[in-house]
């Protein structure tokens, strides 16, 4: 079992587990490493899929692939096996990992076996199995729509959600509060970012601080962002989305503190980044998405660009405050680190003044935009005097 | 003076499309529908993109003590603006003639809609809003400029900023032999009027008259599908806003409670209809589209929920950094909207190739370069993309928040989403004709693209970690 911060009574399925005749049992915290592994990393990026999908279910599955991996080599295991369905992203989430870290593994997908999900049409079939099998089963009912859960989000599907016109009732939602019932003043609140990767949050509003950069706690600072997040009513989102099997599904999803960094680290960037890398990153954060949500994790492709998203990040360094109410994540303001680290030059900016020095006798000259404007304009005058009509709107 | 007023109430006579170059009775020039002869002593002739403000003004009476003759412009993109006392003050400063053109319509159409098609967002998700209206203004900045037999053309924008570039690339597109005078390029000019004071006693010594001496603590650029505020106290990128600042929308912490819920009906990804859902107020219909209306009621929405309001630093073409501040009530709604019917509707290769074309999109139009064959290129592509992207969506709007409550397509054969297929509750599905999915395919799918992988995987020194 893999403790990926989903809420679970692990020692209560230990014993189940045991129980049911597994021959040993192994639950691993694998928190801390998926916050520093796999979501700062993701963050640096600010990847994201389709229609905002912060993409939580598909970044806890590298790191519960490799611990069950190295489960399977410790316990001499020439199989894996997994509980998805056969007509979803997480079976290839799981398999690609497994095949990536041991080629040789074989690999039982119990739902995709005729034999297997012919005899369990349904949740009936697999309670009366239970039933015989004398394996305690919590709740007879079944909920109306399928959750998987864990630090970063939790998602809703199928069930009712299947008619996509059905907004999702009131109380499905579970990380976070209704935004309309959240505190209405909310509360404010700085990050600071080393190198991409927040490093500590302080409530500017209770004063609470948590993290520092000289002492790393990654999983608290993740997890106080959650708090932060869900008790302000932020990170729903409602989306139908193209899965990698080829069939669209809607899903609901709750990405409290994710979507709060994501916010705050992109703003930082802005006042750090270079534009060029900033959009030589973007169009590689693009393509990590997909192949982060495809589980094409653990291959060359994803290891170069997160090379090189890591590789984009080494000014972005600085406070970002910010406001959470209702919903709402807002920017209050941000300062990089040093001054070297920002690449913002308000005097260089300024409309107060044409001529413009940038501190070391060279600067901004108007009259430079002239050529430039010529230059450019070059290729476009001719390829418009090439036209029978001129260009429209 | 009178503050700004509610800009209906304004708007020029003309029709739709554009065409009014009639001065008014006061003054004597003739109307000017043919190029007439320029006087001898004249440098040329300028169509000046004037804006009624302080600014274009002292250029305007500058251009005419440099010898030219002045035609001016004046675009109605939706920004509030007292048109007919600009036009007047045009004309008392000097202007041989001046051309008001409402482009309200055309930018909806030809611009905003398919900007929405494309998604287009650059960097912190600014939604474009400024460089947007250029195009449309330079089209109609050219045709007055032939008209009026212009040799030059002149505006007011900095030597310093994107809007130089957007309106100068247009120009040369639009009319190759153009000639361009940007007084804040012209050393002349700039060093002249280094500040504002400089400005405002040049406007008195023309007798031009101005409107409040004060300068604002910012400086805003305003059209009817934005607003952006810059410089001043914003230009320390860790000062906040004032609450003040913002215009167009309301405070999101003090905007109605109980929100509203409207749907919006879309066909090829145009928005064609709004529905309020909560007082049946309907704006449009497939059939007698009416699109400045739709967008205008969408703004009037967001304006009312406080959406759309970001705050972010931005990277310029000119190679500096800025801070802006932008409110994009409607823009926000319709974008929101319109990617989530997508989801329902639209292919997922043919969305993933969009989107990286949006992404270019939205830095050529960023950098002004509306006026190109790649541009132009991108967007018959966008609008390929879109020929399912037609049924309802239905949201809800609150103190800043837009949520989706729900989606369907206008009809079965324009929704991508099967639920039959998509239901975890079957392993076996049927998608409808016979053919359907098979589980079992999923271990061949999964097979083939892992090959690759363990291929590589075996041939390192350790397995790949984390």
């Amino acid at each position: 079992m893999a403790d990926v911060g989903q809420e679970e009574d692990f020692e209560a399925a230990r014993q189940k587990a045991l129980l049911v005749g597994a021959k040993s049992v192994h639950i691993h915290d694998l928190r801390e490493q998926f916050v520093e592994k796999i979501i700062w990393p993701c963050i640096q990026s600010n990847a994201t899929y389709e229609n905002d999908y912060l993409l939580g279910t598909s970044l806890a599955r590298p790191v519960i692939t490799a611990a069950q991996i190295a489960v399977a080599k410790a316990e001499g295991c020439d199989f894996v096996s997994h509980g998805c369905t056969g007509k979803g992203n997480d079976q290839v989430r799981f398999e690609l990992g497994y095949y990536a870290l041991q080629p040789s593994i074989k690999v039982i997908s119990p739902w995709r076996i005729p034999a297997f999900y012919e005899r369990f049409a349904g949740r009936q079939a697999l309670l009366d199995y239970a039933e015989l099998k004398g394996i305690p089963v919590a709740q007879t009912k079944a909920k109306p729509w399928s959750t998987d859960e864990n630090l970063y989000h939790i998602s809703f599907e199928a069930g009712i959600l299947e008619d996509p016109d059905v907004t999702p009732p009131a109380d499905m939602w579970k990380l976070t509060v209704d935004p309309a019932t959240a505190p209405a003043q909310g509360e404010s609140i700085a990050i600071d970012f080393v190198n991409g990767i927040p490093v500590s949050v302080e409530n500017l509003s209770d004063k609470t601080v948590v993290g520092s950069a000289d002492k790393p706690a990654p999983l608290d600072v993740f997890l106080y962002l959650n708090a932060l997040g869900r008790r302000n009513g932020i990170g729903r989102i409602d989306i139908v989305e193209n899965r990698f099997i080829g069939i669209k599904s809607r899903g609901c999803y709750e990405t409290p503190g994710g979507t709060i960094l994501l916010k705050a680290h992109k703003d930082l960037e802005g006042l750090t980044m270079d534009r060029e890398v900033r959009k030589l990153r973007d169009e590689l954060s693009f393509k990590y998405a997909h192949l982060l949500y495809n589980g094409l994790y653990f291959t060359p492709e994803t290891k170069m660009i997160l090379d090189m998203v890591k590789a984009s990040q080494t000014n972005v360094s600085g406070r970002v405050r910010l406001s959470l109410r209702q919903g709402n994540v807002t920017i209050l303001g941000r300062k990089a680190l040093e001054p070297k680290k920002c690449l913002y030059n308000s005097e260089l900016a300024s409309m107060d003044s044409s001529l413009s020095d940038a501190g070391s006798g060279w600067g901004f000259d108007p009259t430079a935009s002239e050529g430039f404007i010529k230059t450019i304009s070059m290729r476009i005058r001719l390829w418009s005097a090439q036209q029978e009509q001129p260009p429209t709107l």
